[in-house]
């Protein structure tokens, strides 16, 4: 590292953070420039101004950091804005997405693109009531940036445009096809995937079916370990409508 | 490396506790062979004891070594108030600080589904229960405020749904005989937020 570049500072977010020894901190950070890597911010916890109030999930942050080996030493951390206000439901949803970081993305890999739409998820999850729409948005983008794009707006087998009374169900190895019954197992109606590919809001029943898809297109990649998030959000109380 | 022996032996098992190094084992062990073994062979005793008798209390689940903890079973504490805090260390700090009377619930951590951490592993059943089954009026969370222990107080709002318990959280703010200056923008926002009138 030529000494211009040394210490500079980074945008980057804590994906998850956990104590090692008693006044320092293990985190998994997320940056554009870098990808996914483990910092360790040593004394986080005490000292005048301890660090441990900011660095934590979803507040976005410039970090630099310093050292050889597979985990550096976190030299500065500054604020670079306020943290995301994600409450209730939308913060298990921040969960999540951050789960599905650290067991998707390797680490010391760019992802410069999907750095931007880690944002804009927050973003939304934060502002929006409706869930859905921006989780299955950022899947398929984090999808995509991961090298395993799907085409869900025609089907594999003729080229055809999707229809949206049509029914499909996606293979792995062929992809879209058209579905032999719409009850069939992983059948998706057209207006689903166009919603999906067009980015479009998603209604309660796509919105239901999308899910179901987007769960078994990450399936693969996941591996047999559960999500721990989605078991917690789904585990989670339901509160009654308009609360 | 050295001869392994029971000094080795006796040295490498005293690092287990928290923030001892090879240095500071090797000086306790010294000290207990060459200036004070009674007080080390009470301390293999209490230790072993309390490793076997020490459990958790069935109704707030601190340590105890009775089923019914010491807080739970005085009738002199306040049984419609109820605490909630992470870990038993959490209560001893509460009990110096503070005048609070009440009985306590400790969760053993908070919700964090990166670590593996979820609602069974916290005994949120339990809870769910001590707040429906009537006595409770208010049940306070003294939980950590960070991300994890915001999604924890958001669960256990919800687990309270339609008990007539009343949630209510310690505040979250300046330090005490700090300077505004070196607070940290997400406290200093927290605090705005959570004014009170004077």
């Amino acid at each position: 590292m030529f000494p211009a570049d040394r210490d500079r500072l980074q945008p980057g977010f804590v994906l998850h953070r956990r104590d090692y020894s008693d006044s320092s901190l293990l985190l998994e950070v997320f940056t554009g420039e870098h990808g996914r890597l483990p910092l360790l911010a040593k004394g986080a916890k005490r000292g005048r101004a301890p660090s441990a109030a900011l660095l934590q999930p979803f507040t976005p942050l410039l970090l630099a950091w310093r050292g050889r080996g597979e985990v550096q030493t976190l030299v500065r951390v500054e604020p670079a804005g306020r943290p995301v206000a994600l409450v209730g439901d939308a913060l298990y949803c921040g969960f999540y997405v951050n789960e599905l970081l650290t067991r998707l993305l390797g680490r010391q890999d760019p992802h410069e693109r999907l750095f931007l739409f880690y944002q804009m998820v927050l973003q939304e999850l934060a502002a929006s009531r409706d869930l859905d729409t921006p989780l299955r948005r950022f899947e398929l983008r984090l999808l995509a940036e991961l090298g395993y794009a799907v085409e869900l707006d025609r089907d594999a087998e003729q080229g055809l445009p999707v229809q949206p009374h049509l029914y499909y169900v996606y293979s792995h190895e062929r992809g879209l096809l058209p579905a032999l019954s719409p009850q069939g197992d992983g059948a998706v109606s057209g207006a689903t995937l166009q919603c999906l590919s067009r980015g479009e809001a998603l209604s309660g029943s796509q919105a239901r079916e999308a899910r179901r898809l987007l769960r078994a297109l990450l399936a693969p990649y996941l591996g047999d370990r559960p999500l721990r998030s989605r078991a917690l959000f789904a585990a989670r109380p339901r509160r009654p409508a308009g609360t | 490396m050295s001869n392994p022996g029971l000094l080795n032996e006796l040295v490498a098992a005293l690092r287990c506790l928290p923030g001892v190094g090879p240095k500071s084992a090797q000086r306790m062990a010294f000290h207990l062979l060459q200036r004070d073994r009674d007080a080390g062979r009470h301390l293999a005793r209490v230790m072993a004891e309390a490793m076997e008798r020490i459990g958790r209390c069935r109704q707030c689940r601190t340590l105890s070594e009775h089923a019914l903890c010491a807080t739970c079973a005085s009738p002199k504490r306040d049984a419609s108030l109820l605490c909630v805090v992470e870990q038993p260390s959490d209560i001893a700090a509460i009990e110096q600080a503070t005048d609070y009377r009440g009985l306590y619930f400790v969760l053993g951590g908070r919700l964090s589904p990166l670590d593996g951490i979820g609602p069974e592993e916290l005994h949120l059943d339990l809870l769910r229960h001590r707040l429906h089954e009537g006595g409770v009026s208010e049940a306070i969370l003294a939980i950590s405020p960070t991300v994890e222990g915001s999604a924890t107080a958001h669960y256990i709002t919800g687990i309270a749904e339609g008990s007539p318990v009343r949630i209510t959280r310690i505040a979250h703010g300046v330090p005490l005989g700090g300077e505004l200056e070196l607070v940290d923008g997400g406290t200093l926002a927290h605090a705005f937020a959570g004014r009170t009138h004077l």
